[in-house]
C-alpha cells in the first residue's frame, strides 16, 4: 500500500512539474477564456444582428467626498457550500453548507485596528455560531513591534493563520488536523518583531495565551500554565518572480491530562509568479513538518511526527490544479498512522467566487482502511474582503 | 537569574538602538504604490528624496502580490504615496497594516493619497459587483492624464513640505519646473494627436478614459465585457462585428494582458494591436513620467498614421 502511495505521489508531482515551464512564460497567450470555435460559431449566428453601441457614457469630473458611511467597518460574508461522495459508511453522498464566515474590519483609532470574524459552522450543515477570531492589532508601536490582543489563530507554521476558504485544497492535510485540529486558535496576546535585518525579511512572533478549548495537543490548564508559542519567519525574494519562505515554530503548554505537550514545526514555501503575467501563471510548493512530544503520564511520553506537501500550478487565468500528500502519526496514541493524497482542480470565476473539486484517497488505522472520496466546494464572497497574506 | 534578564534586555535595547541609528538618513524615504507616483515624487523631491515603487511598470496595478519584503521598505519609510480610490485595495492596505510604521498610516502627513482634489471620471451612480470590478469612487487610472499629473505633484509637494519643511524652497522650485515641463510637453503631445481627434479605438480594459479625454481619442468598447472579467467568446464576437461595421483600426492592449484575445480580433478584422504602457517602466525606454506619454503618443501617432496612409 505504501508503495502505491509513493508511486501515486511521484506521478502527481511529475505531472505538475512537466506542466510547469516558467522559463518559457514570457507571454501567456491562449490563456483568456476564449474558444476559437465558439467565436466562429457565434459570429455566424450574429451576422444578421444589429451592431452594439458604445458602452461608456461620458461623465463630468467629480471629486471624492467623505460620508458617514466611510466610518462603517468593511463587512463581508463568505459561504462555503460542499458536496461529497465517500466510499465509507452507509450514506455515500451528501451536500451541505460547511459554514458562513463574516468579517468586520476597521481602524479603531490612529493607533490600532480590529478584525472580528463571527462564523457559523459545524458538521454536515448543522451550524453553530461562534467567534472564530476577534482581535486588536497595533499600527504604530516603535522598534518594528506589533501587538495583537484578543482571540486569534496562532502563528504556528504556514496554514494555521489562513482561513479554510482561502486554502487551495478542500480538506486540510491529515497531519495538520492531527496536530492542530480545526485550527490552533487561542486567547491572549502576541507580539511580533520585524527584525532589522538588511539582507532579508525576518519576523519573530512570541505569544502567550490561556490554552485552547479544543485541540489535539493543548488544553486550558487547571493551574497557571499558559500556552507559549514562538514563530520565526524568514522570507527571501530570490528574483522578481520567485520567493522562498522558511518558518520555524515551537509551542509548549498544558494538555488534556494536565501534563506538558510540546510541538515543533518547520515550514517551507517556494512561489514562482511572473510579475508581468501574475494573473495568468503561477506555481507554489508548500510543505510543513510537525514534531510533537506529549506527556500522557509521569515518564510516559509519546513522540510523533507528520508532514504535508502540496504543489499548486496555475494553468490559466481561471484554472488551478493542486496535488497534495500528507502523512501523520497520531500525537496522542502510539502506532496509529494516517495518510492522504488528493488532487484539487479549482476554477476561479473572479476574486469573489471559486469552485473546487477533486478526488482524495486516505488510509488510517495503520493503513488497513482505505477511503476514496470525491469532494466539491463552492466558495462565494459578498462585501469587502481584504487580501490574504502572501 | 534577575541579572541575566537585565543583561538580555540591555543587549536587545542596544541592538534596536544601533539599527535605529544605522537607518537614520537625511533623505526623505518614500515608498509609492506605482512607478509613476515614484517618478513624480522624484521630480518634486529631487535629491532630497529616496524613492521606491512597489509595483513594476509592466505589472497589473490591481493585482500586486503583497510580499513581506515590501513590509521592510514600508517600515522604514517617511512617506507612502498611493493612487487611492481602491485601486490598490487588494494589496496595499495589508502591507500598510503590517508595516508597524505610524508615520505612514492614514491621517498622518506621511500618508499621501494623491487622488485628493483630482477631478474624477466614471463615478458610478450604483455600486454592484454585477458590474464587474468597478471602483465605487470613480475610475482610478487618472495618472494617465498629464494635467491631472500636475495635481498629483501638488499633493506630493504639500506632504513633502509638511514632513521636511526646511527644503520647501527646493520642492517649490522643482514643482514649478515639473508643471512647466508638463505644460510645454502637453502642447507638443496634443499637436501630434490633433490630426486624429475622435478616432475610434478598442481597448482591452477600461483604464484609458483620462488619456482618451485629454488626447481626443474615442474608445468605443473593451475586450473585457465588464471591468476585470476576462474576454468571453460572445464579447469577442461583439467586438469583431463592431470593428468591421465602424471600420476601427486600432486596438490598445496593456503590458500585462494576454495577447490571445486581441490576436483573435486582429485575425478576424485586420485591426492593428497597439501595446501602450499604462505606467512608467511599462516598456523599455520608459524611464519616467514624461517618457510614458512620449512613448504612448509616438506609438499611437505611428499606428494611426500608417493606417491613414494605407486607406
Amino acid at each position: 500500500m505504501k508503495t502505491q502511495y509513493v508511486l501515486s505521489l511521484l506521478l502527481l508531482y511529475v505531472i505538475l512539474f512537466v506542466g510547469w515551464q516558467p522559463a518559457q512564460a514570457q507571454d501567456s497567450t491562449a490563456t483568456d477564456s476564449v474558444s476559437i470555435e465558439d467565436i466562429r460559431r457565434q459570429m455566424e449566428e450574429s451576422q444578421s444582428k444589429e451592431q452594439p453601441k458604445s458602452p461608456v457614457p461620458v461623465q463630468q469630473p467629480q471629486s471624492v467626498r467623505a460620508t458617514s458611511a466611510n466610518l462603517n467597518p468593511d463587512i463581508s460574508a463568505i459561504t462555503d457550500f460542499r458536496s461529497l461522495y465517500t466510499s465509507r459508511g452507509d450514506r455515500n453522498w451528501d451536500a451541505y453548507l460547511q459554514g458562513v464566515e463574516l468579517n468586520l474590519s476597521a481602524a479603531i483609532d490612529p493607533y490600532a485596528r480590529a478584525d472580528i470574524y463571527p462564523v457559523f459552522e459545524g458538521e454536515k450543515g448543522q451550524l453553530d455560531a461562534k467567534i472564530e477570531e476577534a482581535y486588536l492589532q497595533s499600527l504604530s508601536f516603535p522598534y518594528g513591534l506589533q501587538l495583537k490582543v484578543g482571540r486569534f489563530r496562532q502563528s504556528f507554521g504556514r496554514i494555521n493563520t489562513v482561513h479554510r476558504h482561502a486554502l487551495p485544497v478542500i480538506d486540510v492535510p491529515v497531519a495538520y488536523e492531527a496536530f492542530l485540529g480545526e485550527a490552533l486558535t487561542d486567547q491572549g496576546a502576541s507580539l511580533s518583531w520585524l527584525l532589522p535585518n538588511q539582507a532579508f525579511y525576518q519576523e519573530l512572533i512570541v505569544s502567550v495565551t490561556r490554552g485552547p478549548d479544543e485541540n489535539p495537543l493543548f488544553a486550558t490548564s487547571d493551574g497557571n500554565v499558559p500556552l507559549k508559542l514562538v514563530h520565526l519567519k524568514n522570507f527571501w525574494s530570490l528574483t522578481d518572480n520567485a520567493t522562498l519562505e522558511l518558518g520555524l515554530s515551537g509551542a509548549m503548554g498544558s494538555n488534556e491530562v494536565q501534563k506538558t505537550s510540546k510541538l515543533g514545526g518547520i515550514d517551507l514555501t517556494y512561489i514562482w509568479k511572473p510579475v508581468r503575467f501574475n494573473t495568468y501563471k503561477s506555481f507554489k510548493w508548500q510543505s510543513e513538518f510537525f514534531f510533537s512530544n506529549t506527556e500522557i503520564a509521569l515518564d510516559n511520553n509519546i513522540n510523533a511526527w507528520g508532514m504535508y506537501s502540496w504543489m499548486q500550478y496555475q494553468l490559466s487565468r481561471r484554472w488551478f490544479v493542486t496535488g497534495m500528500y500528507s502523512y501523520t502519526e497520531d500525537p496522542n496514541i502510539r502506532n496509529i498512522e494516517e495518510q492522504g493524497i488528493s488532487a484539487t482542480f479549482g476554477w476561479y470565476a473572479t476574486e469573489f467566487q471559486k469552485l473546487e473539486f477533486g478526488p482524495k484517497l486516505s488510509t488510517d488505522n495503520g493503513f488497513s482502511d482505505t477511503t476514496f472520496s470525491g469532494l466539491f466546494r463552492w466558495i462565494f464572497v459578498i462585501g469587502t474582503h481584504g487580501a490574504h497574506k502572501y | 537569574m534577575k541579572q541575566s534578564y537585565a543583561i538580555t534586555i540591555s543587549v536587545l535595547a542596544l541592538f534596536m538602538l544601533f539599527f535605529s541609528v544605522m537607518s537614520a538618513s537625511a533623505q526623505v524615504k518614500v515608498v509609492t504604490t506605482l512607478p509613476d507616483l515614484a517618478s513624480i515624487t522624484k521630480y518634486v523631491g529631487g535629491d532630497q528624496v529616496d524613492v521606491f515603487s512597489i509595483a513594476k511598470g509592466y505589472q497589473n496595478p490591481h493585482f500586486v502580490d503583497p510580499k513581506p519584503s515590501y513590509i521592510v521598505k514600508l517600515s522604514r519609510a517617511d512617506m507612502f504615496v498611493t493612487v487611492g480610490l481602491d485601486l490598490e485595495l487588494g494589496w496595499a492596505p495589508q502591507l500598510l497594516q503590517s508595516s508597524r510604521n505610524g508615520k505612514i498610516q492614514k491621517g498622518n502627513p506621511g500618508y499621501v493619497d494623491v487622488s485628493e482634489e483630482i477631478a474624477l471620471l466614471q463615478v458610478p451612480t450604483t455600486t454592484s459587483r454585477e458590474e464587474g470590478d468597478i471602483h465605487i469612487y470613480g475610475n482610478p487610472h487618472y495618472w494617465l492624464d498629464p494635467v491631472r499629473g500636475k495635481q498629483i505633484a501638488q499633493n506630493i509637494y504639500r506632504h513633502l513640505v509638511q514632513i521636511n519643511p526646511k527644503n520647501q524652497a527646493e520642492y517649490t522650485k522643482n514643482l514649478k519646473a515639473f508643471d512647466d515641463k508638463i505644460d510645454q510637453k502637453l502642447v507638443a503631445w496634443q499637436q501630434k494627436m490633433s490630426p486624429y481627434q475622435n478616432t475610434e479605438v478598442i481597448a482591452y480594459h477600461n483604464e484609458w478614459v483620462y488619456f482618451e479625454q485629454r488626447f481626443g481619442l474615442k474608445i468605443v468598447d473593451f475586450l473585457e465585457p465588464k471591468p476585470g472579467i476576462p474576454p468571453s467568446p460572445s464579447q469577442l464576437v461583439k467586438i469583431i462585428n463592431e470593428v468591421k461595421s465602424r471600420n476601427i483600426k486600432i486596438l490598445i492592449n496593456s503590458p500585462y494582458f494576454s495577447s490571445s484575445s486581441p490576436e483573435v480580433v486582429a485575425r478576424n478584422t485586420g485591426i492593428q494591436i497597439v501595446p501602450l504602457a499604462t505606467m512608467t517602466g511599462g516598456y523599455d525606454g520608459i524611464k519616467d513620467y514624461f517618457d510614458l506619454f512620449d512613448y504612448n503618443i509616438n506609438k499611437l501617432v505611428q499606428a494611426l498614421g500608417n493606417n491613414q496612409s494605407t486607406n
